[in-house]
């Protein structure tokens, strides 16, 4: 009780009396979010407007004698002729360590009845994307936990890797097994008065969800939460009942909370989910303010929408803070149609796509990685040298499979050397099933990996390699515990370690029977 | 109403041919009338309306709204005259209004900027501030 004393005292002994100066405009129509409003003459743009009563709005539109205003928050109590005034403000939200394990919604209130949030730093929500001096190349994995991901296509600290796909493919799935990986890892090195070892950086997570389901958010929020990651998580949202503004924006309040790790020399990770959803709530925005609409009716400047929102995820110099934010934006396709606007121009803006296919999916090809089409344009040099050296000839092994085994339908009789590369080709995509929530460590991943690719699935049956992965997995954390360590500490598969890790396989194989 | 860009000019145009020295006078915007009369725009309300909207905030840039609970003497309004009228560069008439909700102190409108001194006001600060 003190302290509120307290602190209304120092409000009134620094409250500076005299005349406050503010530019005031009349809402002249208001309609689904969007207010016109006459006056305004100081307003800038981008600025925050105060309707009174605690709502806000940003002036988006500047025009001769009008200003148009998107609203955040209810907008249900304001109405023509109500005034409204500047703040000479820019939309700030809050950031810092005290949002982790918080659900926060676009503005970065709390929404999960846990208080008020434990923050002194706020960073305005638009910030201009890191240039080019700051900037260093990505070298650093971010590890997805996803055997085929972390293989054939590997993510960096500080890449934009997009993934895409249509309704019902497992693209949050991928999303959330890599945020429970990064506490997993971070669980892992974390000493027990919960601070990390010098030279290891922990990754912290900030799960945007656009437009979804309050019922979905909820059960990833659980998800989180059954798996110990929601400590490391940052969670902001804004469902399909929030208005358009919040829509919109929840995204960018998402980046300026990673940009504040990425500035303070960590790493941070960040899943848009989804792009699509932003886009439609950019594009009602714009209709509604009667900008021109191009193709599809989004306005001319979506491209931009989505290109200064993933131009801020970057890895930093030592000069610049050392830390870097890696993002993973979401877009859903419609039947698989990659060429649509949105889906190609975020395509054009990241480094890289993880394309998921419905065929895949339903033939229980879980996760749905289409390996074709998937790629990563600058992972591979963040790559560790266990996972290098095993999962170097993956990729195209699997795409010589996919061809042979279309030619092989038609004909019986195969040379030999085609044959093992069938069979092979097949014992692969079944190494690949993983189940969801169950992100896999990259040294136990680089000996199941070495595993099948020097023949000790050979003598397994194909419908048997899920099975048999899971009990090589309980066996490679268990009994060769000792060989995965080493290999986690040197990340590379040494001479010595590869004797070694041939001894547990020979154990095993020799122990198991399906 | 919708916006003609063509009107919206001509509406322009009238506000500024209704100044004497910068200041809108009665007698000008007499002179603009009758003019508008003989003209006989084809939209001749449409105009009307519009340079109304105009004139309304031309007005307003030139007229200090100094709302306060209890009655100001001349010389402070005199006083609020001359400090706006320099501080905008052009001269700024002042006008009372009573608003008891203030409590104590002054809030001037001029145009669009409101100038706030008033009790009620810094209450109201002061709450979101502590908030």
């Amino acid at each position: 009780m003190s302290s509120i004393v307290e602190q209304i005292e120092n409000e009134i002994a620094s409250f500076q009396a005299g005349a406050v100066k503010s530019n005031t405009g009349k809402i002249v129509s208001i309609a689904d979010g969007v207010a016109k409003l006459e006056g305004l003459s100081g307003a800038m743009y981008n600025e925050m407007i105060d309707f009174g009563q605690g709502v806000y709005g940003i002036a988006l539109n500047l025009e001769e004698d009008e200003v148009g205003c998107v609203i955040l928050g209810d907008y249900s109590k304001l109405k023509e002729g109500d005034e409204a005034s500047t703040t000479g403000k820019l939309l700030s939200v809050p950031v810092g360590m005290g949002l982790l394990g918080r659900v926060v919604d676009a503005i970065g209130n709390p929404i999960d009845g846990k208080g008020p949030i434990n923050s002194t730093e706020t960073y305005p929500v638009d910030q201009i994307a890191p240039g080019i001096i700051p900037r260093k190349s990505v070298d650093q994995p971010m590890q997805t936990g996803i055997m085929s991901i972390d293989s054939m296509i590997p993510i960096g600290r500080g890449q934009r890797e997009l993934i895409i796909g249509d309704r019902s493919t497992g693209k949050t799935t991928i999303a959330i097994d890599t945020i429970i990986n990064q506490a997993k890892i971070n669980n892992q090195h974390r000493n027990e008065d919960g601070t990390f070892p010098e030279g290891f950086r922990p990754v912290y997570s900030i799960y945007v969800a656009v437009g979804q389901k309050n019922s979905n958010i909820a059960r990833t929020i659980a998800v989180l939460e059954k798996a110990g990651a929601m400590e490391y998580t940052i969670i902001v949202s804004a469902s399909a009942g929030d208005n358009p503004a919040n829509q919109y924006i929840a995204p960018f309040a998402g980046a300026s909370m990673g940009e504040f790790f990425m500035n303070n020399g960590m790493d941070a990770l960040i899943v848009y989910d989804d792009l699509s959803k932003q886009a439609v709530a950019y594009r009602q925005i714009s209709l509604i303010l009667k900008r021109p609409s191009g193709r599809e009716a989004y306005p001319g400047d979506v491209f931009y929408l989505h290109s200064r929102l993933l131009e801020r995820s970057a890895r930093v110099n030592e000069d610049n803070g050392n830390g870097s934010l890696t993002a993973l934006p979401i877009i859903e396709t419609q039947a698989g149609d990659v060429a649509a606007y949105i889906p190609t121009n975020v395509i054009s803006i990241t480094d890289g796509q993880v394309f998921l296919e419905t065929d895949l999916f339903n033939q229980g090809i879980r996760p749905a990685v289409s390996v074709g089409l998937s790629v990563s344009r600058v992972g591979s040099a963040a790559q560790i040298k266990a996972i290098k050296k095993v999962a170097g000839k993956v990729k195209l092994q699997l795409a010589q499979f996919r061809e042979l085994a279309a030619f092989a339908q038609f004909g019986s009789d195969l040379d030999a050397k085609t044959k093992a590369q069938l069979e092979r080709g097949a014992r692969v995509v079944e190494l690949f099933k993983q189940k969801a929530f169950n992100p896999i460590p990259v040294e136990v991943q680089s000996s199941l990996i070495y595993a099948v690719q020097n023949g000790y699935f050979d003598a397994i049956d194909v419908a048997k390699i899920v099975a048999a992965t899971s009990s090589l997995r309980d066996f490679l954390e268990t009994r060769g515990a000792k060989v995965m360590d080493t290999i986690r500490a040197e990340k590379a598969i040494s001479d010595a370690t590869e004797a070694a890790l041939k001894t547990s396989l020979a154990e095993w194989v020799a122990g198991f029977s399906a | 109403m919708k916006r003609d860009q063509k009107i919206t000019r001509l509406a322009k145009k009238l506000v500024e041919l209704s100044k004497d020295n910068g200041v809108v006078t009665e007698a000008k915007v007499g002179e603009v009338l009758a003019g508008l009369k003989q003209v006989q725009h084809r939209h001749h309300l449409t105009v009307l309306k519009t340079f109304l909207n105009y004139l309304r905030r031309e007005i307003a840039l030139q007229t200090a709204v100094v709302s306060t609970p209890a009655a100001l003497s001349d010389e402070a309004l005199k006083a609020i005259e001359a400090t706006y009228s320099k501080m905008y560069g052009r001269p700024v008439t002042a006008v009372t209004k009573q608003d008891t909700s203030l409590i104590a102190g002054v809030r001037v409108r001029v145009g669009d900027d409101v100038y706030d001194a008033s009790v009620a006001g810094r209450l109201q600060r002061l709450a979101e501030n502590v908030k």
